[in-house]
């Protein structure tokens, strides 16, 4: 029985991609080599078609999206469609409040309320407030919003639309003459930017309260009011409007993203924690990448 | 007097490893059960998804409402088709109550309590107990999963009507009165009903019955069921 194990596992161990093998020791090294260079060339071939052929089908996922949206002009639609928009904005938007705020108090306390230790009273009008708008309001921020949704929401939205799609519940909304995508992927659509967004403002508000508290602890002179002046005359519109896009192009595109990899699930478990993670993945490279490109298009003088 | 409800001609399914339908003609009138008696992994959900229109690469015509329903017929069409899932079949987003409504949501401009009429009408019409309507669908049981698909394709008053294997789980007597009051309902709102199954209670209420052999379906008498 052991040995029947064993070649049972060799066998399986044969059907690893060309890449994940180790080359045999006892092969001659010519023959290793040139193995080596064909996996190479191979996967050098294979990665831009894999890169293109995901960019296209996210593309395509945002154009079926703007196309089921006309379905919302029907009231009775619309009706369905709110009912889980507002389902899907409580549970990503609402409920990520408590975890956003927990991390924007240590932020705030640690890092900001430190800051002002540094920063001589008689400028702070000027350099505090210019700093915490450049490090919290522009950047942080949103990043942080940013990897909270990835981690708490889309997650979560690829392993729902993976078992959606393990049961059958694509095809079931196809019997119905309704397009899983007005039910599915809407929602998300909607739902993700409007929730980065208001998981920004929740992090700017907690932060800059958390920064006052314990600035309050070592200067209790400090008027509330001077300070959160001081911080908003800081802010432009400039910056309002970067924030935005932020949240409109990176909500979109994680949580488009997220069902890209769900819908990818199709008859096992594994195929799920495998969309999980290579969706992850994905979402968090798109998104630092945006933030670092929106920021240096917006700020670079 | 029956009108032709949906008629199948050179109905073609056929996978990369195995061709399962091939050249398949058939017409069912809307006062008409047809049963098609199956055995195990021989096709018949693949024919009956296949006639819905729910499988790729199906070749042949379905004609329903003067619509092929094999090529992108409008989605407003399957208002008129209901289909009962052997298993799952519902959606996990939804409670039992939300998942029979939601055709006529979707499809209608019928106002809620119009809506929640009906769904209670089918419930009556099915034995399906009130309880259930609040439930998740994980909640549910094979049987009462099936039933709950039945009223959802009930609902909408449909003129063609799919059922795959409903029997499953089910005892002889609640299973007979089921298929009696679907035949009743079948009498008062006319529709072609087209179910797989190896029950002989499915069996005996069939106007017609056929086996699936050498990738046809193929008239059998009762006489052959022994």
């Amino acid at each position: 029985m052991a040995n029947e194990a064993l070649a049972l596992s060799a066998r399986n161990d044969e059907s690893e991609p060309d890449h994940m093998r180790v080359p045999d020791a006892s092969a001659s090294g010519d023959a290793t080599q040139r193995h080596l260079v064909w996996t190479l060339i191979e996967y050098i071939g294979r990665k831009p078609a894999d890169i293109t052929r995901g960019l296209m089908d996210i593309i395509g996922l945002i154009s079926v999206a703007l196309a089921a949206s006309i379905d919302i002009l029907e009231p009775q639609r619309r009706k369905i469609f709110f009912s889980l928009f507002i389902r899907q904005l409580y549970n990503t938007g609402v409920k990520a409040l408590y975890i956003n705020g927990a991390i924007a108090i240590f932020i705030g306390g640690l890092l900001m309320s430190r800051l002002f230790e540094y920063v001589p009273r008689q400028v702070l009008s000027t350099q505090y407030s210019y700093l915490f708008v450049v490090i919290i309001f522009r950047e942080l921020g949103p990043l942080i919003s940013g990897i909270i949704l990835i981690a708490r929401s889309a997650t979560a939205i690829t392993s729902e639309i993976g078992y959606l799609r393990m049961t059958r519940e694509f095809q079931v909304l196809r019997g119905l003459g309704i397009n899983p995508v007005f039910m599915f992927l809407l929602p998300v659509f909607f739902a993700f930017p409007i929730s980065l967004f208001l998981m920004f403002v929740y992090f700017n508000f907690v932060c800059l309260l958390s920064a006052y508290v314990f600035i309050l602890f070592s200067d209790p002179s400090l008027n509330f009011l001077e300070f959160l002046v001081n911080i908003l005359n800081q802010i432009s519109l400039n910056e309002i409007a970067i924030n935005s896009v932020k949240a409109i192009l990176g909500g979109m595109m994680i949580g488009v993203v997220s069902i890209h990899y769900g819908a990818r699930a199709t008859s096992s478990f594994d195929d799920i924690s495998t969309a999980i993670s290579s969706s992850t993945t994905v979402q968090l490279m798109i998104f630092f990448l945006l933030n670092v490109v929106l920021s240096l298009l917006a700020y670079t003088q | 007097m029956a009108v032709i409800s949906v008629e199948i001609r050179d109905f073609h399914i056929e996978y990369p490893d195995r061709l399962l339908f091939d050249s398949v003609n058939l017409s069912v009138a809307d006062d008409e059960l047809v049963a098609i008696h199956s055995q195990v992994l021989d096709g018949g959900t693949s024919f009956l998804k296949g006639v819905a229109g729910l499988l790729n690469g199906v070749a042949g015509e379905v004609l329903f409402e003067g619509f092929n329903l094999l090529k992108s017929p409008p989605a407003s069409l399957y208002f008129k088709l209901g289909y009962v899932y052997e298993d799952h079949g519902l959606l996990s987003i939804y409670n039992i109550r939300q998942n029979i409504c939601l055709p006529l949501q979707f499809h209608t401009t019928m106002n809620a309590a119009d809506i929640l009429d009906a769904v209670e009408q089918v419930c009556d019409l099915l034995g399906i107990s009130r309880d259930l309507l609040a439930m998740r669908t994980h909640e549910l049981n094979d049987v009462q999963t099936r039933m709950i698909n039945l009223a959802r394709a009930l609902v909408t008053r449909p003129t063609l009507l799919l059922i795959d294997e409903l029997e499953g789980g089910m005892s002889e007597a609640y299973l007979s009165s089921t298929m009696l009051h679907l035949r009743e309902h079948q009498r008062e709102h006319p529709m072609a009903i087209i179910t797989t199954t190896s029950s002989e209670v499915i069996l005996a209420q069939a106007d017609r019955i056929y086996k699936i052999e050498n990738h046809d379906l193929v008239a059998e008498s009762r006489e052959d069921l022994g």
